[in-house]
């Protein structure tokens, strides 16, 4: 496949994520892996900068959260026809998450569009659903030595769980890194808490999981380049 | 460049940015608070109190204290009692902004009263009450009749009335002994049930009690005739717990994270009924001692405050209440002033968030005794749906709603209080909007001093409903960028849309109010979520559609029908089939204080409603989501498909007029 072509594709990839159109990205997505070429760069730079654009459209509030679902519908359908063609590089990030909502709370749209960045940016993640006993943060990630764990929570009540849970995995792994997040989560929380970082509600969570996946994809340029 | 402190004032629960140094009471009136200054800031008539509030307060991630603000002034020591200063009242024409600030604005100290919309409405069936009373006259005991007080009382009640009485109030019989001969054996007892809780010399003619709906935010008693269900007297107050938060979750945190904190909210409410006692008891010259029973209603979390039950384990998953069924506690118990020998009734909780308030709802409609199919939408600070009717059963539901619709998550939101805009109409075709402030009769474009601050929830309703009908967003809840009008404007610090609703000098805050993409946003997952409620109970049911669809609750019943059909809050339903119920909570309280049959039946249909966990269906996520576009993402609504099918395309209007330009153009070159 030529550059031209590759272009193309990517384009409308892109485009097929940010207007939810799952036959463009369909399509697409049969037309690239039927060259047999390895299909990372369709998914980074098509539809995870599909995603990129929704992200900012929802930070703006152009998108809310149906369009958000309807275009991950679309990235997923994409991700699915695709991963399986794609030729993974090492770039010595190991990438594993734990995730879930803490004990006594049981929202999850908001962590659940975390989790889906998370899994598009190719990391392997743990979804330990939601009203999650605290000990079991803990034992996931002791049983996965997963670099991040991300809290959730949308009520002030079962938010006064997260301390315990920080400083409980602290105490046994320190590098581990902890984000929080959700609805009573603000910076100030987040640094009382103990985490290393949050992300505030839904909106500013995709952002954030977005930079970390913009960040990742130049790491994975950058190692991949040496 | 000053720097800034975020000033929050309760009850209102209006916020913002205020610049390091500036005065507080300037900065309640750049906020749209109003504080009683009647001196008008000359330092000398001590009204404009506020009370300081210490501590971190989670939810608005602010660190409060008295050090924030000036220290204390001569004058104020001079005009603050010594319970107030201990209490961090200050004067806020005397103090400046030197922190974050959460202030907490006295009863005494509120100008603009928040409107009550909590009117008593007509009772669906006659009083049969529990308590009663009854006039009898006794012999007086002699060497051959020595019979003692109790069983005199006994057996001339049964011989005079036809009343059986079993046992007597221990206050109650501590202070019979003397009235009975003051009053030479001519009595009337009050009997609660079978048991004897006062004897009052003479006859008594009239008697009443009192149902008080304790909302999160409105705390409305009705004073009632016992014998015909009539109110005669009203009272009612901003609840005063929302100092310590302002729904029902953060109060229960307060009390997770401060030992004494369900002991203090406790408090301030027994305190605030106890007042309420006062009041009403005063306007009709009668004492406290008269009232022999209230019925309190209230959603599960207050109940739990109000019977100083522990609280946590309501405020997390699964939802577990200490008390389901209906309460009864004597009056000294609680620490309520009427009669020592007084019943408290406390109505049952259905479920989790399905309280006492909405047992009240479900006894004065009734859904279970209907033929038709009927959604019951009881819209607070909370929002607890019912669902059924006599064949099909009850369900119920709870949905997080009332925070955003009473205005704490729209930018310019207030509760309804003068000054709030409550209703608004636009133009289709100028997109000029008209709007009825509270506290003026007009329409605004007909009155010269307009004076708005702000939006109430149901003019927030009322504004979506008109954006969408005429075309301003789209289905989606987005601003079009097509559609012709001055006031669409990007915010100058975000570059979000925004629609101005009132230009500056039609305010009392000295800014234009707008409304912004985000309010449509919050309003989306509002309406949105009981949209989901309701189809998900109807799912359940077997039904694909509702015949009637009753609005309830203080903020409920003032929306507009209409514009919540358009929306899209409930299923399409025929709009004349769509009724609003008033304080359907308080009426509920006040049937079950005169009816004793209808109380036995509240705690019993509490039981069989059955409660629908929403979040436990896997599918919640998508429902949600689709409900979020008005008035849906795809399902019908027969019944307003006239009026969708009007709404203009800004988008494609504009590219037609663009290319007939262009044609004309073309046409005389």
């Amino acid at each position: 496949m030529d550059q031209a072509k590759k272009d193309e594709l990517e384009k409308k990839l892109a485009e097929g994520v940010v207007e939810f159109d799952d036959d463009e990205v369909k399509e697409a997505s049969e037309e690239w892996v039927a060259t047999g070429e390895d299909t990372y760069d369709a998914i980074f730079d098509g539809l995870v900068t599909g995603m990129e654009e929704v992200g900012r459209l929802f930070a703006t509030q152009e998108y809310f959260v149906p369009e958000m679902l309807m275009a991950a519908d679309s990235l997923y359908i994409g991700l699915d026809i695709m991963r399986p063609h794609m030729v993974p590089r090492d770039t010595g990030v190991k990438g594993t998450v734990v995730i879930g909502t803490v004990q006594g709370d049981v929202h999850d749209i908001g962590k659940n569009i975390v989790k889906m960045m998370f899994d598009v940016a190719g990391f392997q993640v743990f979804d330990l659903g939601r009203d999650v006993p605290l000990e079991d943060f803990l034992k996931k990630q002791l049983e996965t030595n997963s670099d991040i764990v991300c809290l959730s929570a949308m009520m002030t009540t079962t938010m006064m769980g997260m301390p315990k849970v920080i400083e409980m995995i602290k105490e046994k792994n320190p590098t581990c890194k902890i984000l929080i997040g959700g609805a009573p989560i603000t910076d100030d929380v987040a640094d009382k808490f103990g985490a290393d970082g949050t992300a505030n509600d839904a909106t500013n969570a995709l952002e954030e999981a977005i930079k970390m996946i913009v960040a990742l994809k130049d790491i994975q340029k950058e190692a991949s380049k040496n | 460049m000053t720097q800034e402190h975020t000033v929050i004032f309760q009850p209102s629960g209006r916020r913002g940015k205020i610049s390091h140094g500036t005065n507080v009471l300037e900065a309640a009136r750049s906020l749209g608070v109003e504080i009683e200054a009647i001196c008008g800031e000359k330092k000398t008539c001590g009204k404009c109190k506020i009370q300081i509030q210490e501590g971190y307060f989670e939810k608005f991630g602010v660190e409060s204290k008295m050090s924030n603000v000036t220290p204390f002034t001569s004058d104020e020591e001079r005009m603050l009692s010594s319970a107030e200063k201990d209490n961090n009242y200050r004067l806020s024409c005397l103090s400046e902004v030197q922190g974050d600030l959460l202030c907490f604005v006295p009863e005494e100290a509120r100008g603009g009263q928040q409107v009550v919309r909590k009117k008593a409405g007509k009772l669906k069936y006659k009083p049969d009450p529990l308590l009663k009373i009854y006039y009898i006259e006794m012999k007086e005991p002699t060497i051959h009749d020595p019979e003692d007080d109790f069983l005199r009382i006994k057996q001339t009640l049964r011989e005079q009335q036809g009343v059986v009485i079993s046992r007597v109030d221990f206050f109650c019989l501590q202070n019979m002994t003397n009235k009975i001969r003051e009053a030479k054996w001519k009595v009337t007892c009050f009997v609660l049930g079978d048991e004897l809780v006062r004897v009052t010399p003479g006859k008594i003619e009239k008697y009443y009690g009192i149902a008080i709906d304790i909302g999160t935010t409105t705390v409305a008693a009705y004073l009632t005739d016992m014998q015909t269900g009539k109110v005669v007297a009203t009272d009612s107050k901003m609840n005063p717990q929302v100092r310590f938060g302002e729904d029902v979750m953060s109060r229960i945190s307060y009390s997770m994270q401060n030992p004494e904190g369900l002991g203090q909210m406790h408090k301030t409410i027994i305190d605030a009924i106890n007042d309420i006692i006062g009041n009403l008891t005063e306007e009709l010259n009668i004492t406290s001692d008269d009232i022999l029973e209230m019925v309190l209603v209230c959603n599960t979390a207050m109940h739990h405050i109000l019977l100083n039950l522990e609280p946590k384990y309501v405020g997390v998953a699964p939802f577990p209440t200490a008390m389901a069924p209906a309460v009864d506690i004597k009056s000294r118990d609680l620490g309520l002033c009427i009669n020592a020998a007084g019943n408290i009734h406390v109505l049952a909780n259905e479920a989790g968030f399905v309280g006492a308030d909405n047992c009240a709802v479900l006894i004065n409609e009734e859904p279970y005794n209907s033929d038709e199919s009927v959604l019951i939408i009881d819209i607070g600070t909370n929002g607890e749906l019912l669902c059924g009717s006599k064949s099909l059963g009850v369900l119920s539901c709870s949905v997080a709603t009332g925070p955003a619709l009473e205005g704490a998550q729209i930018k310019f939101g207030m509760r309804a209080a003068p000054g709030a805009i409550e209703k608004v109409e636009i133009d289709v075709e100028t997109l000029e909007p008209r709007y009825k402030v509270i506290g003026k009769a007009d329409w605004h474009t007909d009155i010269a001093e307009v004076d708005t601050k702000g939006i109430c929830g149901s003019g927030i309703i009322d504004v979506a409903a008109e954006f969408f009908r005429t075309g301003i967003i789209d289905k989606g809840g987005r601003f079009s960028k097509y559609a012709p009008t001055d006031r669409l404007r990007n915010d100058v610090d975000t570059g979000m849309p925004e629609y101005v609703l009132a230009w500056e000098s039609e305010t009392s805050i000295g800014k234009d109010i707008v409304i912004t993409q985000g309010d449509v946003r919050a309003i989306q997952l509002a309406v949105g979520s009981i949209y989901a409620g309701a189809w998900i109970m109807m799912r359940e049911l077997d039904i694909e559609t509702i015949d009637k669809v009753v609005l309830a609750g203080a903020f409920g019943s003032h929306l507009s029908q209409f514009s919540c059909l358009l929306m899209g809050m409930f299923p399409d339903c025929d709009i004349s089939n769509i009724f609003s119920v008033g304080n359907s909570a308080g009426d509920g309280a006040r049937l079950c204080l005169v009816n004793k049959v209808k109380r036995k039946e509240a705690d019993e249909w509490a039981r069989k409603v059955r409660y629908v966990e929403l979040t436990v269906f896997e599918d919640f996520e998508r429902v949600f989501m689709k409900s979020m576009q008005f008035p849906h993402m795809d399902h019908p609504f027969p019944h307003v498909q006239h009026v969708l099918d009007e709404i203009p395309n800004w988008k494609k209007i504009a590219k037609e007029k663009k290319k007939r330009d262009k044609a004309s153009a073309g046409a005389a070159s």
